[in-house]
């Protein structure tokens, strides 16, 4: 059975790259997916060959012909994201492709056409695949583009058979994580022992329980306030969840990152003293 | 009576499928003429309600009985509107395997009466 | 005038310059359009004048029209309508509210209602300005419409600093649309550039114009810096990485209250806005 592991993090920036970044140096055959469409940046440590690159359309938009409109206005009217301007010219950031206007226009000048929204891109690396999916800024349906990332990946494990899969998510509450952690075997939230970082994470784990999914917690930063962690603990303890992990600060992971090496590899003794192979073992992951 | 797997190809050898609305084909094997033959799912690639247009398509079908790995609840709400039995079926098995098992009796039929209802969760 | 402040990727400190922006600037009207993630009152506190809740509509199907005849579940891309043999299935949660099913329906059965999505709060903090939150529902999918609620309510405002919600999907497009300017928050690090670029490539494909403020300065490498003297984009400032101002954030405090070098950075921040927005900003200032 594929092991799926989703990392969250309701609050962004707490580490939840850096995190998939480490668990990546300890295997040796995985699948790798960055959900992350809107920031992807897992690329940037993961150096390989570039198998396959596709550009994803994700909905439909309307395309008008201008030559057979007779600017009778009512696509104008109709359009509740007011993406439809009184010149009848498409505002592209606002339409949401419900189709409504072709539709409704008498002269059929409004066709819907299949829109570009992302890439896909299929890398190899050292110890296996990697996939992951680049939204153009400011698109719709980023949701979509995270299915099928996540849709080729587990794809790739199923053909080469590999056991573990490990997925960047996507921050926050809504159709992006939802999309990542929908059918997963599990997820590991990430977060740091702050106000906003505890308050994010009830708002992510009431989520993600509504999924069914087993999760467990990682603290960031666990020593930038004894209090914050305390709070954490607590809550972790109060809701039955695992609290696998505590990595205080180290300016050594920053370090590594900018040097473009995974963490481990730039501050091996640091994570030796983490036990970080068995937070590994404790996934399912080794 | 009509009898439709979720499976990763569109014959009885293929493997079946452990999602349902997501699942690449669908094999229907009907009980009385032993006749079967694979429909490719449509509905796979939608961003959301994939469950409910798969039950659509298989009620087109003629389809009255569905064997399922798991169900989301809205893929649940679809089969009662439909009046489509579903039964689950196990891990790790073969779309023949799956219906061998059903006429045998071996399969638990879903309840799709009530659901407490995390409504449209399953898949955003 | 309204300055939104962003960021590619989350916890740069894109709530840390804003919360601390609003303390400096008391006639601001601050706005918590992070939805998913709403952290703002957690540092601001003060009390709640007024909670609304933030409303979406869904079809609802009369059943004595209602034919049966699966037009409303043709058209509607989003999948919320599915015509069954006894009724139609009904999702309301995919629902865009383009308002297309009732068109199509001959018979005339549809018509809509509304449900809650989420909640606007209005708060009076600091120096008894106005803090309006907008929060998304746990399970929703889009907080595009809480947002623009939000844009709504302080269009009148003389004033108006609005946290985005970090990245570039539609949300952010929602709440940095129509501002006068942007103040991208990052970070010097690999992951802040790449992320810091796609949220470039939305403001001014948007035509905002807008200045980078780089956080944690001293972190990293100086690729940032770089970046923005090629491609002439101004640095507003730098605030440089402090364990002690990662520690006031922690516990949910206020730098700018606590720590009177931290004034100084925002001044000289303040500084190099462009001279209408400087002037603006400054009209209130402490």
């Amino acid at each position: 059975m594929l092991n799926e592991i989703v990392v969250i993090s309701g609050k962004g920036g707490t580490g939840k790259t850096t995190l998939v970044a480490a668990m990546l140096a300890y295997l040796d055959s995985v699948v790798v997916a960055d959900c992350d469409v809107d920031a992807p940046d897992l690329h940037i440590l993961l150096h390989g060959e570039e198998i396959y690159k596709s550009e994803f359309s994700g909905l439909q938009r309307p395309t008008i012909d201008k030559e057979t409109c007779i600017s009778c206005g009512l696509c104008h009217e109709h359009c509740k994201f007011n993406a439809i301007t009184e010149g009848i010219d498409l505002l592209r950031s606002k339409c949401e492709g419900c189709s409504l206007c072709a539709y409704i226009c008498p002269t059929k000048s409004i066709t819907m056409q299949d829109a570009v929204v992302g890439t896909i891109y299929h890398r190899s690396i050292a110890n296996g695949d990697f996939v992951y999916g680049r939204l153009i800024p400011g698109e719709e349906t980023s949701g979509k583009l995270v299915s099928a990332v996540r849709q080729k990946a587990k794809q790739l494990a199923h053909q080469k058979e590999i056991e573990t899969m490990i997925i960047d998510g996507a921050p926050g509450i809504a159709c992006n994580v939802i999309a990542s952690i929908t059918g997963a075997s599990q997820v590991v939230i990430v977060t740091e022992p702050t106000v906003s970082g505890l308050h994010d994470l009830q708002r992510v784990y009431e989520l993600v329980q509504r999924f069914r999914v087993k999760a467990t917690v990682v603290v960031n930063k666990s020593d930038l306030s004894d209090e914050g962690l305390q709070a954490i603990r607590n809550y972790c303890h109060e809701e039955g969840l695992l609290l696998a992990l505590e990595i205080p600060f180290n300016r050594q992971i920053v370090e590594s990152i900018s040097a473009l090496k995974l963490p481990p590899e730039g501050a091996p003794e640091f994570y030796r003293t983490l036990h970080f192979e068995k937070f590994m073992q404790s996934i399912g992951a080794l | 009576m009509k009898i439709a797997v979720p499976a990763k190809g569109m014959t009885k050898a293929d493997m079946a499928d452990d999602r349902f609305g997501r699942a690449a084909y669908y094999v229907i094997y009907d009980s009385e003429t032993k006749e079967v033959y694979g429909v490719e799912n449509t509905a796979k690639d939608e961003v959301s309600g994939a469950g409910g247009q798969a039950v659509r398509l298989l009620d087109k079908e003629g389809v009255k009985v569905t064997l399922v790995p798991e169900v989301g609840p809205k893929a649940l709400q679809a089969f009662k509107a439909f009046d489509i039995k579903a039964y689950t079926y196990g891990k790790d098995m073969t779309v023949e395997a799956a219906i061998e098992e059903y006429e045998a009796g071996k399969l638990q039929i879903v309840e799709t009466e009530s659901h407490d209802g995390h409504h449209g969760l399953r898949r955003a | 005038m309204k300055i939104a402040i962003l960021s590619g990727k989350g916890g740069t400190g894109k709530t840390t310059l804003s919360m601390n922006l609003a303390y400096m600037l008391k006639h601001a009207v601050v706005v918590d359009a992070d939805v998913e993630e709403p952290n703002l009152e957690l540092f601001l506190k003060g009390h709640v004048e007024r909670t609304l809740p933030v409303f979406k509509s869904y079809p609802v199907i009369d059943e004595n029209k209602c034919t049966l005849c699966g037009a409303c579940g043709d058209f509607c891309v989003y999948n919320a309508l599915l015509p069954a043999r006894k009724g139609v299935l009904i999702h309301k949660e995919l629902c865009h509210d383009c308002g297309g099913c009732a068109v199509v329906c001959k018979q005339g059965a549809i018509h809509y209602e509304d449900r809650s999505i989420g909640t606007l709060t209005e708060r009076k903090v600091l120096d008894y300005q106005s803090l309006y939150t907008g929060r998304l529902s746990v399970g929703e999918v889009s907080g595009v419409k809480i947002i623009e609620t939000l844009k709504e309510i302080v269009a009148e405002e003389p004033f108006v600093l609005i946290d985005s919600p970090p990245g570039t999907s539609c949300a952010t497009v929602a709440a940095v649309e129509d501002v006068d300017y942007a103040i991208l928050v990052t970070e010097p690090t690999p992951f802040g550039l790449s992320d810091m670029k796609m949220v470039v490539e939305m403001l001014q494909n948007m035509s905002i114009p807008f200045g980078v403020v780089i956080n944690k300065a001293g972190i990293g490498d100086d690729s940032v810096t770089l970046f923005c003297e090629i491609n002439n984009i101004s640095i507003l400032g730098e605030i440089p990485f402090s364990k002690e101002y990662a520690a006031v954030y922690s516990r949910g405090g206020l730098l700018a209250e606590e720590r009177s070098e931290y004034q100084d950075y925002l001044r000289e921040m303040i500084k190099h806005f462009p001279l209408d927005i400087a002037e603006d900003a400054v009209g209130g200032d402490r």
